[in-house]
């Protein structure tokens, strides 16, 4: 863990050098073609897939790149992964030997935790496509979460090192020149808990980028290579210009925001961190050097997300809702150091990659504020409040698995109060519906409520977080992470807090227990996990809020009568 | 053969198509929609076309409205109290937790169609396999009858959890309601859908309580007024799956009625598709404000199980066409990155294209369609004389502003809107495995036949047959709607030979609540009988036709699971060797309307009336001379380019496509090779 000097990243690859004749009509419908063939990825992948976790919860990116890494385009899937696909592919194709080691047909799987910037259970699936066999034009790449790659427990939130949490594929050919390569598929069965599942789910991937390299070649040979190449170079100044348009209107300076995690999982020490946004123009730089040293729990997040996470709130505030490409990377800057938490070396344990990342959106949110208020929201509940279960039906004995992110309430921004969803990390994803778990699982759901007085106060209020309490019918295994447990989120402008997560569980014994973060915890049959998620952080002054909204609030019981009186005296 | 009338309500336009059998005729006709009160666009549109004698002869009016859909989009629907089980109020208001717009870190979900405090929770609990875990506390149902009632409540929807499973406690809750003294409508989620999902089943009993009072006067109020007219027959209404209900089923299930729009077209398309022995056709349905477009296959839309509307889910068979905000109206700008995009915003009926002198000053697709000349010398059949300089000047101003001259812009915003149009096409077969390549292209609505042949080049497409009154497409589709009824339940079973006699026991079941509905009207009714399957593990699930012999499937599980596998393959492009589950049973009866008879109309042989003109071919990259025909006056097959014009519509053949009139009177395109 030797602190060693800042690095500076380009968040996006330059233009290339050359003049690219393209007229813009010709941009707009190649534009417009390559995100339908990403769509159609995604919906081949969904309709094959075999785990939850893919095709409910959505936790898997799609997206098609050119030969040089850049981004083309995206399917509205999970922006954490999306922002990191660049850095598999690239990693992934030097480790097998580079460009001219690959063939048309062959695809690779890769999941090494410091190329992907996930844990192990992310793996990556590419496709070289070939124009006519032959031209390299480009790759079709999907990351997905696998159930299980034999961790030392299905999900983890105490690894001390990378090794224990999985098998790792680092770059290898799963399928050559076409052909299934048999060798590794037997190993990847027989390293997961859920071998049936997780061969169900790669070939999902297969069969979604092989549909999009389809899609992919046809806007080719549509348009022509030479075209197609001019169109895009075009595509990516627009989205360039439309993140600089956004940036020259936030005053230059240097701001610094600052989260907090609460723990690194292994020790109980809470962790502060700073992350400074400077804005010069219509640059902006996301600073992590500030960040402390390496963690020995798992809440390291290996470079590929660090940018990604820079690249997700940026473009969320400033691509104007439309699907990012490499184009709106480029104003963006990323400085880290290497052997710090948010650039860790091997083997730094990083399986909880994904915490640090969403904590820095909400970080440089809070870094932004400084410079204009009203840009941003208020804190969320800062976290997707996860929970895996496992373990063996009474009946039958057999094994089963199941995972999912909860929503938290959202902040109150200038604009409005703030709802209750899933991070923005994570926009597209949707929770379980209640009758398809108890369908799956054995379990009995007592409720899913919108809990009272947990939005923070002001003008405008945060977002309720939720109640979700189940019920275990059989003996189950949960590994829960809750981050802000400690930690309430943020209100802006005078804006009050929101109530900070937690998990707990009710035993059968009529013992109560805190539960945020624990990994392979036993609850006996009979036992209730109570999920507790937080609520949005409030903005500008309770004072302000109109009566008759308070009074709205009150009467559909958002908030109680103790907490109008305590907040919102004026309206009393 | 049965004379009868269709009328199709439009945003715009009211639309009239009527089949007398007496003189074998489909007539049509088109008056302005009146917003605040439909049936008097529609009683308009029946007066003014539609001769007393016919009226009286009809045997059947067939209709297509967006009341039900208006109401809901507007917000203007019944007073609901909704009953939910104790602890699960809020699933209206959660949903899933996903954001409509992902990229936009300001969205928020919507208020949802009951507030907080009309959501009332009663103690009691089943369980996923339809087993009490906690009986119903009847005392709790009378307090929140009250408190509904001191809230004037119009209507109650009830959705408890794993209701699909056992309907016992909301059968339960209904009658205590009504012992409670309610009078209003109650809707039950399980009558609603048979399907699990709690959010999905509790939005869509919700709309059906919402809509349910609007939908039902104001199909008692059109029933009167037809009858006023003379009108003797059955009335009849589309269904959001395919198909037509009586309005007094449509009085019970409302929700079924809701996105019964664009259905018309997808169904006219199939019966031409069935009467012309097209096996792969896909339609594109161009009006002002959106585009549609659906996949018919061996003559039969695809039907989903499961939609959205103004993003709410609505569980019900749904005919899958797909809609994108793009048509005749929407708006060509320079967006903040300087790049032109076309729509989704429109110039709707007001203001309207800058062409159509209306006081649009902003430049619409059909602006570019009139300066390219696609649009002929300017006289519209609807007696709009297009002004191409207010054209012109809409178009140079975005023009400017990304460095092209009129002509080019114009034709870009042609070619945006074609390629997102094509993209929607591309989707939807593609979804299905197929090549759209090899697909005949059947164009309609105001401003289809005007993009074929763009959108054919986009696919790569061969053929492309614009049906008679291509215009009015939608309320010729009403007119061929058999009778449909169809109820589902979810029940998750391996698919083995043990659990048929289960199905069928199910089926039994389903068929009887849909004969409990009544209105067969004496004929005869066809059941079918699909099964949803997936591979066990599996979420996404493929709907299987099943044989039937006397309502029960005598079919094997074998030749079931080949079907499965099979269709598997052909979607997926691989199958698995895991074993296969039943994931939901569907019913459904369809009592078929005589068929009618379809006749060309004579060719009228025209002369002189060809003018000549230049417009701008795609193909050729240029202006040249068009031939400007009117469509009445095709027979021998003519080569493009032309410009073919009829009461409701304008074609644009470009270059390199020959026309032809066909069997009943449709124009088949087919492409050649360009000299």
């Amino acid at each position: 863990m030797n602190a060693r000097s800042p690095i500076i990243h380009k968040a996006g690859i330059a233009r290339r050098a050359g003049e690219h004749n393209a007229d813009p009509i010709t941009t707009e419908v190649v534009r417009h073609a390559l995100n339908s063939a990403a769509n159609q990825m995604k919906r081949a992948l969904i309709r094959t897939a075999f785990s939850p976790v893919i095709y409910e919860v959505l936790d898997f990116a799609v997206a098609i790149y050119d030969p040089e890494y850049r981004l083309l385009a995206q399917a509205p899937s999970l922006p954490m992964f999306m922002g990191t696909l660049n850095f598999c592919i690239e990693a992934a194709v030097e480790a097998i030997g580079g460009r001219e080691k690959l063939y048309d047909g062959d695809m690779l799987m890769y999941n090494w935790p410091y190329g992907t910037g996930s844990h192990p259970q992310d793996l990556v699936v590419i496709m070289p496509v070939y124009l006519r066999g032959e031209t390299l034009i480009g790759y079709t790449a999907i990351k997905g979460h696998w159930l299980d790659i034999g961790a030392k427990d299905p999900y983890c939130t105490d690894t001390v090192d990378v090794f224990q949490e999985g098998t790792v594929y680092p770059g290898v050919k799963i399928y050559k020149r076409g052909e299934l390569n048999d060798d590794i598929y037997r190993m990847i069965l027989a390293n997961s808990r859920v071998p049936k599942a997780v061969a169900g789910d790669l070939d999902a991937q297969v069969t979604g980028c092989r549909v999009g390299a389809r899609s992919f070649l046809e806007v080719v040979e549509r348009y022509g290579l030479e075209s197609f190449t001019g169109a895009i170079e075009a595509m990516f100044d627009h989205g360039e210009r439309v993140v600089r348009s956004y940036f020259e209107k936030i005053p230059d300076g240097r701001y610094v925001g600052r989260g907090e995690m609460d723990d690194n999982g292994v020790t109980k020490d809470s962790i502060p961190f700073e992350i400074a946004v400077e804005v010069s123009g219509s640059n902006v730089r996301i600073d992590f050097s500030l960040v402390p040293d390496e963690q020995g729990g798992p809440v390291n997040c290996p470079l590929p997300s660090t940018i990604s996470a820079s690249r997700v709130a940026i473009t969320m505030l400033a691509g104007y809702g439309e699907a990012p490409h490499e184009g709106h990377f480029r104003p963006i800057e990323v400085v880290t150091r290497p052997g710090s938490m948010f650039h860790p070396e091997p083997p730094a344990p990083c399986f909880l990659y994904g915490w640090p990342a969403l904590q820095a959106i909400e970080v440089i949110y809070n870094a932004i504020s400084k410079a204009l208020p009203k840009a941003v929201p208020a804190s969320s509940g800062g976290c997707i409040c996860s929970v895996v279960w496992w373990g063996r039906r009474e009946a039958t004995g057999e094994p089963w698995a199941d995972g999912a992110p909860h929503p938290t309430g959202q902040g109150a921004w200038d604009g409005g109060d703030g709802g209750t969803m899933l991070h923005i990390s994570e926009s597209a994803t949707r929770f379980t519906p209640i009758e398809v778990w108890e369908a799956r699982n054995p379990w009995l759901i007592e409720c899913l409520a919108l809990a009272q007085d947990s939005g923070g106060a002001g003008r405008h209020r945060g977002g309720a977080g939720l109640e979700l309490h189940f019920r275990m019918l059989e003996e189950t295994n949960i590994t829960t992470v809750f981050e802000r447990s400690k930690n309430k989120p943020w209100g802006l402008e005078g804006g009050g807090e929101g109530r900070a997560n937690n998990a707990r569980v009710r035993m059968p014994s009529g013992e109560v227990l805190d539960i945020p973060k624990t990994t392979r915890f036993v609850v006996p049959k009979g036992g209730v996990l109570e999920l507790k998620t937080g609520g949005g952080g409030g903005y500008g002054p309770p004072s302000e809020r109109p009566r008759e909204m308070v009074e709205h609030d009150l009467r559909e019981g958002y908030i109680s009568a103790e907490f109008a009186a305590r907040h919102y005296p004026h309206a009393g | 053969m049965a004379t009868r009338i269709g009328v199709d309500i439009g945003g715009t336009f009211t639309d009239l198509v009527y089949y007398d059998e007496g003189s074998g005729q489909t007539t049509e006709g088109k008056v302005p929609t009146v917003p605040h009160a439909p049936e008097e666009g529609v009683v308009a549109a029946i007066k003014g076309h539609v001769p007393p004698a016919v009226i009286e002869a009809a045997e059947f009016f067939l209709h297509g409205t967006t009341v039900g859909l208006n109401a809901l989009l507007e917000r203007r629907g019944a007073k609901v109290g909704l009953i939910a089980t104790e602890g699960f109020r809020d699933v209206l208001e959660i949903r899933r937790g996903d954001r409509t717009e992902m990229y936009n870190l300001f969205w928020k979900q919507p208020a949802p169609l009951v507030p907080r405090r009309l959501r009332l929770e009663v103690p009691e609990r089943m369980m996923a396999n339809g087993q009490v875990f906690r009986p119903l506390e009847e005392g709790a149902v009378a307090p929140i009858v009250a408190a509904f009632a001191a809230e004037d409540v119009d209507s109650i929807a009830v959705c408890l959890m794993n209701a699909y499973a056992n309907p016992a406690h909301e059968l339960r809750v209904e009658a205590l309601i009504r012992e409670a003294g309610f009078t209003g409508g109650i809707s039950l989620s399980h009558r609603i859908s048979g399907e699990y999902r709690e959010y999905e089943r509790t939005s869509t009993t919700v709309i059906d309580a919402f809509v349910r009072a609007r939908m039902s006067n104001y199909l008692r109020r059109l029933d009167e007024r037809l009858r006023e007219l003379g009108f003797k027959g059955t009335s009849l209404i589309t269904r959001s799956g395919g198909g037509s209900m009586t309005f007094a089923e449509a009085e019970e299930r409302p929700f079924e009625t809701i996105m019964s729009g664009p259905v018309g077209g997808a169904q006219g398309a199939s019966e031409l598709a069935t009467a012309l022995d097209i096996r792969a056709l896909i339609t594109a349905d161009v009006g002002g404000t959106s585009f549609d477009t659906a996949l018919i296959l061996d003559g039969a839309a695809q039907v989903l199980f499961e939609g959205s509307i103004d993003q709410m889910p609505v569980q019900t068979p749904w005919v899958d066409v797909r809609s994108i905000g793009s048509g005749g109206g929407s708006i060509a700008h320079v967006d903040i990155g300087g790049l032109m995009r076309v729509g989704p915003r429109s110039a709707g009926a007001v203001p309207g294209p800058a062409c159509y002198g209306k006081g649009g000053t902003e430049p619409a697709m059909t602006d570019a369609a009139a300066v390219l000349g696609m649009l002929g010398t300017g006289k519209l059949a609807s007696g709009i004389n297009l002004a191409f300089d207010k054209a012109s000047d809409a178009i140079e101003r975005v023009g400017a502003a990304i460095g092209q001259n009129v002509e080019a812009t114009a034709v870009g915003i042609m070619r945006i809107s074609a390629s997102a149009m094509a993209n929607a096409m591309r989707e939807v077969s593609v979804e299905q495995g197929l090549d759209p390549r090899e697909m005949t292209l059947l164009p309609f609505g105001g401003a289809g036949p005007l993009m074929a042949c763009l959108l054919a080049d986009e696919l790569g497409m061969q053929r492309i047959v614009v049906p008679p009154l291509a215009g009015n497409f939608s309320a010729w589709g009403l007119l061929g709607a058999d009778m449909v009824q169809a109820a589902a339940r979810t029940r998750i079973m391996p698919l083995a030979d043990e659990n048929l006699a289960f199905v069928n026991d199910i089926l039994t079941e389903l068929f009887e609540s849909i004969g409990g509905r009544g209105a067969h009207l004496g004929r005869d009714a066809e059941p079918s009988a699909r099964l949803d399957l997936r591979y066990r593990g599996q979420e996404h699930w493929l709907s299987i036709d099943i044989e039937l012999e006397d309502r029960a499937i005598t079919e094997s599980v074998a030749s079931i699971a080949d079907r499965f596998r099979a269709e598997y393959a052909r979607s997926f492009g691989s199958t698995m060797n895991d074993g296969i589950e039943i994931v939901s049973i569907r019913a459904t009866s369809r009592i078929p309307l005589p068929r009618r008879q379809m006749t060309p109309r004579p060719i009228e042989a025209s002369g002189a009336a060809e003018e000549a003109f230049e417009a701008y071919s795609f193909r050729l990259g240029k202006r040249v001379p068009f031939r400007l025909i009117d469509r009445a006056a095709i027979g021998e097959a003519i080569d493009g380019p032309a410009i073919v014009t009829e009461s409701t519509a304008t074609l644009y053949i470009d270059a390199g496509w020959q026309v032809r009139t066909g069997a009943i009177g449709e124009l088949i395109l087919e492409r050649k090779a360009l000299n």
